[in-house]
């Protein structure tokens, strides 16, 4: 503990000392000024740069393709993205409260493996027999079983999330099979012909359900200690630990909360589809270049909740665009992944050549 | 220029700990030995050995490199199938095997230039500059496939040396494993006895240490992703010589396997640092753990639960201690 504790303080005053500006802890303001000031405008044009990218790609779909912008489509588009977006807050809430350090910081891979578990579990009670409030309450369960496996793996166990959560998405994945023995089950219930009516605003419910959602992250992330305190811990673990916070409360509640949002993601897509289907792990990396592609909508370039929103908003905009323009789905994939590229490509340029993590 | 403080136990694991995973290995193998009659004879531990473990073992050499030197590389299952693609569709032309072999692992290469490009030159994240081209190879492959049919190797004209690739045996052990030996001593030479591994290594540790050490990070990492590229794509085309045929996406199926096996690996090390030794357990254990609930008549459903949760057992066994994560 000592020898370890001298090695990260001998590391802090080698840092201090040799590196110019991305390591340093507190550099005086008039030292940094100029370049400060000229990052911060960049920052704000990169921001800027986010949202004109999905205005751009709507107004060209709206040109080429009058129907896009009708209420009817872009309630459709709200609910393709409905499963992506709440899986993607789920991870967007790791993230913050995890830190952006993909390898020692917060991340879930498992929570595809939640939203396929999660479906099987409500189609399969469906079928069995039980109605809305029984399948609901098994599937919000079920999710925040998983996530408190998570969260007791990550802060008790301390097995890296990367791993943890790999392991836990196996035996998610595994279990779905045991319970749908690789078949398709179809389910009705009251409650999924509800979530696929169109409710206020001539949205579809499930599209609704993702605002919704938002509202109450965004609102909570962005207004209330919790939210602040949670980007503390990501951001400056030692300084929040410092004031008092506790660091192991935090991240085990992320788990939690991404867990729950797995159950409800699974709940909405059993709505979407009118059935559990096979295929859910093909979500994960989906998931993971929305959260991530979410902080071009933050100033800070950092993941947000309302910047995942829009991103997953903005993916499914492509989709939707491609196909109403007839464009082959084949590119789909290639341009989100140019759009990855080209984000953090623009965001590690931002941040400064020797601040690679 | 020192690298001596590398040697600084950062999480300086109780050394018992550092036998979790080969003690997870052998309970697994006396386990299934008691249970199931059949598993503890040559015929099936060969079998396990060419159908579980080689492909996966190749992957997660390179998957090691790249974890060494600080990063991921989500696109080795792109490497696996774009090797593959070439390599079919030059034996397809009427390229001799040689060649078409070349030219898969250029393929890799490009992959990994590609991706050198985006870490090296553009100071990209690995783990998110992997992911794009992952996204981008995909695109790719449904392109060329037209949504992803697979390409097969007409059956009246397979040359013998594709045969012989795919089912070969030299001085009576198959191919495949010779490969998995070739490449997991050089990449053992590399990591553990060179200068170059101590780079990498310093690189993976503490990069900004590194970059102002005067150490070349970007063609350390430049170097590294190439060759997890170049070593992925011979996995791709061992495949397509088994089954005559570029199945794609089929790379995908080993990246998370390697990733878990990479990291259950870095227990072995004191200074818990990605290394062969300790993949390759990972690999073993991964691939008897399967093979095993198999042969005691689990379902195939069930093996799903059983080898993660006993996966997590061993991260377990290996992480049990720790005390430097936050």
């Amino acid at each position: 503990m000592s020898l370890e504790s001298s090695f990260e303080s001998s590391l802090a005053a080698f840092k201090a000392l040799h590196l110019p500006r991305a390591g340093r802890p507190a550099p005086p303001p008039e030292a940094v000024a100029a370049p400060g000031l000229s990052r911060g405008a960049l920052a704000g044009v990169l921001r800027f740069a986010g949202l004109l990218a999905l205005l751009a790609v709507v107004a060209f779909f709206a040109v080429r393709v009058p129907s896009f912008v009708t209420t009817g489509n872009i309630g459709l588009i709200l609910s393709q993205s409905a499963v992506l977006g709440i899986l993607g807050l789920g991870l967007t809430l790791v993230l913050i409260t995890g830190g952006s350090d993909v390898i020692r910081g917060g991340i879930d891979l498992s929570l595809a493996g939640t939203l396929g578990l999660a479906a099987a579990v409500f189609a399969t009670l469906n079928q069995a027999g039980y109605g809305d409030t029984a399948c609901v309450a098994a599937t919000l369960a079920t999710g925040l079983a998983v996530g408190a496996l998570n969260a007791l793996s990550v802060t008790w166990l301390r097995i890296l999330p990367l791993l943890a959560t790999l392991a836990v998405m196996n035996i998610c994945g595994g279990l779905e099979l045991v319970l749908t023995e690789n078949t398709t089950v179809p389910a009705g219930l009251p409650l999924i012909d509800a979530l696929n009516l169109v409710g206020p605003f001539d949205l579809p419910v499930i599209g609704l359900v993702l605002v919704a959602a938002w509202l109450i992250l965004a609102v909570t992330v962005r207004f209330t200690a919790v939210g602040l305190r949670a980007y503390a811990v990501g951001g400056h673990p030692e300084a929040a630990r410092a004031a008092g916070i506790d660091l192991t409360r935090y991240l085990a509640s992320s788990y939690l909360v991404a867990g729950l949002l797995g159950g409800v993601a699974g709940i909405l897509s059993v709505a979407f589809l009118n059935a559990a289907t096979s295929g859910s792990a093909e979500m994960l990396l989906p998931v993971i270049a929305t959260a991530f592609l979410g902080r071009m909508f933050s100033r800070r370039l950092v993941p947000t909740v309302t910047g995942t929103l829009l991103a997953a908003v903005f993916l499914g905009a492509l989709a939707n665009g491609f196909q109403l323009l007839h464009v082959s789905s084949y590119w789909v994939n290639g341009i989100e992944g140019a759009l990855i590229l080209a984000v953090v490509g623009a965001t590690s340029g931002l941040a400064g050549r020797g601040a690679r993590p | 220029m020192s690298l001596e403080t590398l040697d600084s136990p950062r999480a300086a694991a109780p050394d018992l700990l550092r036998f979790g995973v080969p003690l997870a290995l052998a309970l697994v193998l006396v386990a299934f030995s008691l249970m199931a009659p059949g598993f503890l004879t040559l015929s099936n531990i060969v079998g396990v050995l060419v159908n579980n473990v080689a492909l996966a073992a190749i992957v997660s050499i390179a998957m090691t490199l790249t974890v060494a030197s600080g990063g991921t590389d989500l696109s080795v299952g792109t490497a696996v199938d774009l090797g593959s693609l070439a390599f079919v569709s030059a034996i397809i032309a009427g390229q001799p095997v040689w060649i078409a072999a070349v030219l898969g692992v250029l393929a890799g290469i490009g992959t990994g230039l590609f991706n050198a490009l985006l870490i090296a030159g553009l100071s990209i994240t690995p783990f998110l500059a992997t992911l794009g081209t992952l996204f981008i190879g995909h695109s790719l492959q449904q392109l060329t496939t037209d949504g992803g049919n697979p390409v097969y190797v007409p059956t009246g004209s397979i040359p013998p040396a594709l045969a012989f690739i795919g089912h070969g045996a030299v001085f009576g052990v198959p191919l495949a494993l010779w490969l998995v030996a070739i490449l997991a001593a050089a990449a053992w030479l590399l990591l553990a006895r060179s200068r170059f591994g101590r780079e990498v290594l310093a690189v993976g540790t503490e990069p900004q240490v590194a970059l102002y050490s005067g150490l070349p990070v970007r063609s350390v990492l430049a170097f590294i992703y190439i060759a997890s590229a170049a070593i992925a794509s011979i996995a791709g085309i061992l495949i397509s010589a088994n089954v005559n045929a570029y199945v794609p996406y089929s790379g995908n199926a080993y990246l998370l396997n390697s990733i878990g096996a990479a990291f259950i690996g870095t227990s072995l090390s004191r200074t818990r640092r990605a290394n062969i030794p300790g993949t390759l357990l990972g690999v073993l254990l991964l691939g008897f753990v399967s093979n095993g609930l198999l042969l005691i008549g689990w379902n195939f459903y069930w093996q799903q639960v059983g080898s993660g949760l006993l996966i997590f057992l061993a991260l377990l066994l290996a992480f049990t201690g720790r005390r430097d994560a936050a």
